[in-house]
């Protein structure tokens, strides 16, 4: 079983065997409260025959009393019963964020082909979908519940309409169902229109400055008409579609509850049942419409619980992309040595960084620069070797060749809190924090208790580079490797930036090592040396003066 | 920035907004309430018609009598179908349309605020409203607005009918309204801070999700693996507890409802054996009663259920209506300038009470030259370039292109790029085509050739064809600010604005823009905030502001050979590179 079953499904075993006592309480809770529900209609008949149509007071205070009595059951158990299911559901879901979340977060890194947009869907609401298998079970089991206590009674009352009643509800409800796909994917085209209406309004009121500033309001708003007139006809097709099963599925089950009645009443009037009986029949026919429908609408429930924990489980048993470091090289002076190494673009690189140095990289081919970048935070599939001060970098343990060799990431990724949470992290910063805002340029931004916004969105391209630059200088590692740290800001700053980085980590006393890929003269000039690679390998090294007045590829590379 | 918030109507403005909205549409207002009162008088009738059976059957009726009751039921039943059917399209049709005008109205006067308006009140409440606030009304108006109202019908309906039966009947059913009321009025005030909060919840949760994942490098990089996690932990868990306790409230609220259901209940049963005893009604009339009243149950409950739900859609709509009454820029001006001269005389501007920022500046910029505008931050540059685009009103002077007010010309008059960018999301070609909606294939592959652009533009996936901005494929900061100067060319503007449409850019680019928006300027009146002074030295003509003032203007070549400010600027910019 285990070998043929898919993934999926352990995830949603393990959701009932981890729920167990709450899942199991809630569905025998749900289960009384159902079956409550179905006795409804069965105690108008019964009141109607036994006290209304005799007068007698007696038995109206005792049919009143047991009305009265099974409502305060189906209260109680409702409220128990939903609430464990709900408290089950609401578990599970956290539960499983909170794994998923973790096996993305993996310091060694999730072994995906899943966007990060996609592995957003599959740990919010895949994980919340896959919970709902909580839900499914108790929802079969009362409806089974009640449509067995209906069926019972009418077979009791009269057995060949209780027949009548459980072979036509369902046909009436699987013809009904045969519309469900149509409706789904008519909700689902109108859900998609009103998504993209959603997005432009959205996109074109962030760029109102851009569209202002060419008169383009006026071209936006009938862009905007045109795909609100899509979205509304989308919405409209939608609506005739689930309306006119509205309408049909009204007919049948009025016509099937009425036919029950038509010969209910017949069965009455011939004398074959009582006229409590033939209430009973009515409301009975009535209420079962109700838990065929819950069992017919299960088995595509389920499949979309089972369709996400497909996709949770995954996520949750990919591999990762890293070994298990062990090594543990030197500490306090680093030394950074590529030879020979292939991977993507790159074809032969030799780099060699010692400890203490500070090196600008300039790279004709923007891709040489990412792969590069890449494989330093990522040592995966390449050839050659990437040596941490001698060690393999791979089997470095990850947490110490993180902390030893830092790359800080191009787009400068900032989190929801201040400007002084995102640059002091683990808020020990000290007297370094001054002296690394200084060097990034970041000291005259706003205030470090300014409100950072969800990514940095308040902020600059260029501000968020000087935070991220500030960041990455305090957290003071050995080896410290930068791309394009000065893209978004201006020239002037960039000399300071430039400055700062080499009075804070290339004074006398400190034996940083700095790796710098740029085309910024300024800070090339800041360099000790310059390494060129051009074709995935190193061309040329030497001074950023020398190079300017010898190489003129270089010079034009780096000219502003 | 967020000091003002935009206005919210008030229920009597956005009840006369939703009226007048119907009334324009009174025909298919009237139709659909028919529609949906034959829809729930049809779902009555098989109620009554079994009443009249029991009566039937305790009469000793002959079997035939059946047959006039079973042709009442089955023709209610088709025709209840039909208008079921025909009413809940007819209702949601309705709304969507009038959906749809609000929405694309919205969007209209949200794109034509005054840009002093917009600042003063940020865009995050703006664009929340024509997101966040739209997407609920779609939603309430999709899913379970129409079914409220036929609820609210059938509810209705269905009381008179057992009042048609005894008007004690009828009374005894009613008694449950005040009992739901109550449950509403006990529940609403609890739930909903409890809702707000649990929104929060999970709007925080996700929003760690999301920059984890697209932070995901970072957050190796600083090893902040086991702190995001158990942050994540820590919202996921707060979620989970606040939406336990809402349920919790629900479930009691159910409790109520319940109550009420047997009241209502007991009371019509009640009612009937006392009518019944005295001889007043007939058994078949209670027990038509007794089922009509079961059958409010399911709506009842939906009605309760969403009612929250309703509420928030009608405070989205007070937050949408509120922008429709919002005063918009009128650039409604068709006659092109007699001129191309851009000019400000004596012009003066001060943001809201603060203290002026331009004080009796003017400058004018001949047809066809290129005029650098230079000084420091705070100096007034973008203040100025606002008001020569028109974008801003001088509180005092006027800015003008040929003699006319810049803010009564057509507003493709006067084109203005700032260092703002933004590539809007669809096909390449899509967003150039905001500048010219007409604009043929070869003239916008002209533009993107005209600022440079072409090259990378026919190397993307899919050419001009492919889809860039958000959840497109990423441009460069530059690439972007090329974008908009191929607008610019597109549009075809005599006069443009730039204002340090260069800087975003950064170093790196910087070099290739200063070409592409020499490129696009070529044969304009153009005035350029410029930001490094290699632009300034290319201008035919530069003025240097300070302080919100004009303190010298002439080329570059002469302002640098007087040895004033100028000369001191472009000293320091030179002596760096």
């Amino acid at each position: 079983m285990s070998r043929t079953t898919k993934p999926g499904a352990a995830v949603l075993r393990r959701a009932v065997a981890r729920n167990g006592r709450r899942l199991w309480a809630g569905t025998v809770l749900a289960g009384v409260y159902q079956l409550c529900a179905a006795l409804v209609p069965v105690l108008i008949g019964v009141i109607v025959d036994r006290a209304v149509d005799t007068g007698d007071v007696g038995a109206l205070l005792l049919w009143i009393g047991v009305l009265a009595a099974t409502y305060l059951v189906l209260t109680v158990t409702y409220r128990f019963g939903a609430r464990n299911l709900q408290r089950a559901i609401a578990r599970e879901g956290h539960l499983l964020r909170v794994e998923v979340a973790a096996k993305i977060l993996h310091p060694r890194g999730l072994r995906t082909d899943r966007r990060p947009g996609d592995l957003l869907t599959v740990s919010t609401t895949d994980a919340e979908y896959t919970s709902y298998v909580l839900d499914h079970i108790p929802r079969v089991t009362s409806a089974l519940v009640a449509a067995a206590v209906s069926a019972i009674t009418l077979l009791v009352i009269s057995w060949p309409l209780g027949l009548i009643v459980l072979i036509a509800t369902p046909i009436v409800l699987a013809v009904l169902n045969l519309t469900a796909p149509l409706i789904a994917r008519r909700v689902a085209d109108q859900q998609e229109q009103a998504g993209r209406a959603t997005s432009l309004a959205t996109d074109l009121v962030t760029g109102l400055r851009p569209l202002r500033g060419i008169g383009a309001q006026d071209a936006a708003a009938e862009r905007y008409r045109a795909v609100s007139r899509l979205s509304l006809a989308a919405t409209l097709r939608s609506s005739r579609t689930q309306n006119a099963y509205q309408g049909a599925s009204t007919m049948l089950s009025t016509l099937l509850a009425g036919g029950i009645a038509i010969v209910a009443g017949w069965f009455a009037l011939t004398g074959r049942i009582t006229i409590g009986q033939f209430i009973t029949v009515i409301g009975s026919a009535q209420f079962l419409i109700e838990p065929f429908g819950t069992l017919a609408i299960v088995p595509s429930w389920y499949a979309t619980a089972r369709a996400s924990a497909d996709r949770v489980a995954g996520v949750i048993g990919s591999g990762l992309v890293l070994p298990d470091g062990t090594a543990e090289p030197d500490e306090p002076a680093c030394e950074l040595r590529l030879t020979g190494v292939e991977h993507g673009p790159l074809s032969g690189l030799d780099l060699h960084v010692r400890p203490g140095e500070f090196v600008g990289v300039v790279a004709h081919r923007a891709a040489d620069a990412d792969a590069l970048v890449r494989l330093l935070a990522v040592p995966d599939a390449y050839e050659g070797t990437i040596l941490l001060s001698g060690v393999p970098l791979e089997t470095v343990e990850r947490d110490r060749a993180r902390r030893l060799l830092h790359v800080e990431p191009h787009q400068a990724d900032l989190f929801t809190g201040t400007l002084g949470s995102n640059i002091d992290l683990r808020a020990d910063g000290g007297d370094h924090l001054p002296r690394a805002l200084r060097a990034a340029a970041a000291d005259q931004l706003a205030g470090l208790d300014t409100p950072v916004t969800e990514r940095g969105t308040n902020l600059s391209g260029g501000q968020r580079q000087r935070v991220a630059l500030a960041r990455a200088l305090l957290a003071r590692p050995p080896l410290l490797v930068l791309h394009h740290p000065t893209s978004a800001v201006d020239a002037v700053t960039e000399q300071v930036i430039a400055g700062g980085i080499r009075a804070l980590r290339h004074d006398d006393q400190a034996r940083f090592g700095t790796v710098v890929i740029t085309s910024s003269p300024a800070l090339l000039a800041a360099a000790d040396r310059v390494v060129v690679i051009a074709d995935g390998a190193v061309t040329a090294e030497g001074s950023h003066a020398g190079l300017s007045a010898t190489d003129e590829a270089y010079r034009r590379a780096v000219l502003r | 920035m967020t000091g003002q918030i935009l206005p919210i109507a008030d229920g009597r403005r956005t009840r006369a907004w939703l009226g007048a909205e119907l009334w324009q549409r009174k025909g298919s207002s009237a139709v659909t309430l028919a529609a949906g009162l034959l829809a729930a008088g049809a779902s009555i009738i098989p109620a009554y018609a079994l009443g009249l059976l029991v009566d039937r059957i305790r009469a000793g009726s002959e079997p035939g009598a059946i047959l006039g009751v079973a042709v009442t039921i089955v023709a209610a039943a088709v025709a209840g179908g039909v208008a079921t059917g025909v009413a809940g399209h007819l209702i949601s049709r309705l709304g969507s349309r009038i959906l749809a005008d609000l929405r694309e109205q919205t969007v209209a006067t949200a794109l034509r605020l005054p840009a002093l308006v917009l600042d003063r009140a940020g865009r995050g409440d703006l664009l929340s409203r024509v997101s966040a606030d739209i997407a609920a009304i779609g939603r309430a108006v999709s899913e379970f607005l129409p079914g409220m109202i036929s609820a609210l019908l059938l509810t209705t309906l269905s009381l008179i009918a057992m009042a048609g039966l005894d008007w004690r009947l009828g009374l005894a059913g009613a008694l449950s309204v005040p009992l739901y009321v109550i449950g509403l009025r006990w529940y609403l005030p609890r739930a909903a801070p409890s809702y707000a909060a649990e929104r929060v919840a999970i709007a925080d949760r996700s929003q760690l999700f999301v920059e984890g994942m697209q932070g995901l490098a970072t957050v190796h990089a600083y090893r902040l693996e086991d702190r995001h996690r158990a942050d994540i932990e820590t919202a996921s868990a707060r979620a989970r507890d606040i939406s336990m306790s809402v349920f919790g409230l629900y479930t009691r609220f159910v409790g109520r409802i319940n109550r009420a259901e047997l009241i209502g209940l007991g009371a019509v049963l009640v009612t009937g054996f006392l009518l019944v005893r005295s001889g007043q009604v007939t058994v078949g009339e209670v027990s038509a009663a007794a089922l009509l009243f079961h059958r409010l149950f399911n709506p009842m409950a939906m009605l309760m259920a969403t009612f929250d739900r309703a509420q928030d859609a009608g405070a989205s709509l007070a937050r949408l209506v509120g922008v429709l009454g919002m005063p918009v820029e009128q650039r409604d001006g068709a006659e092109p300038p007699p001129g191309r001269e851009l000019a400000l005389d004596d012009v003066s501007f001060a943001y809201g009470d603060g203290p002026p920022v331009l004080d009796g500046v003017s400058l004018r910029v001949a047809p066809g030259e290129r005029v650098a505008l230079v000084g420091s931050t705070g100096a007034g540059k973008t203040t100025a370039a606002s008001l020569a685009a028109g974008i801003l009103r001088p509180d005092r002077g006027r800015a003008t292109v040929g003699g006319v007010a810049v803010t009564d010309l057509p507003a493709s008059t006067v084109a203005i790029v700032s260092q703002e960018t933004h590539v809007f999301a669809g096909p390449l070609a899509d967003d150039l085509r905001l500048a010219r909606p007409a604009a043929t294939d070869d003239e916008v592959t002209a533009a993107l050739a005209r600022v440079g652009a072409l090259t990378w533009a026919r190397d993307l996936p899919a050419g001009l064809g492919t889809v860039v901005g958000d959840g497109g494929h990423a441009l460069t900061a530059a690439q972007a600010q090329q974008l908009a100067l191929a607008r610019v060319v597109l549009l075809d503007p005599p006069v443009v604005v730039l204002d340090e449409a260069t800087a975003e850019a950064g170093s790196a680019g910087a070099r290739d823009l200063e070409q592409a928006a020499a490129a696009a300027l070529e044969g304009r009146t153009a005035l350029v905030v410029a930001h490094r002074l290699t632009q300034a030295a290319a201008a035919d003509r530069v003025i240097v502001m300070e302080h919100g003032t004009i303190v010298e203007s002439g080329p570059h070549a002469d302002l640098v050979a007087a040895g004033g400010r100028y000369a001191d600027l472009w000293a320091a910019w030179s002596a760096r590179s």
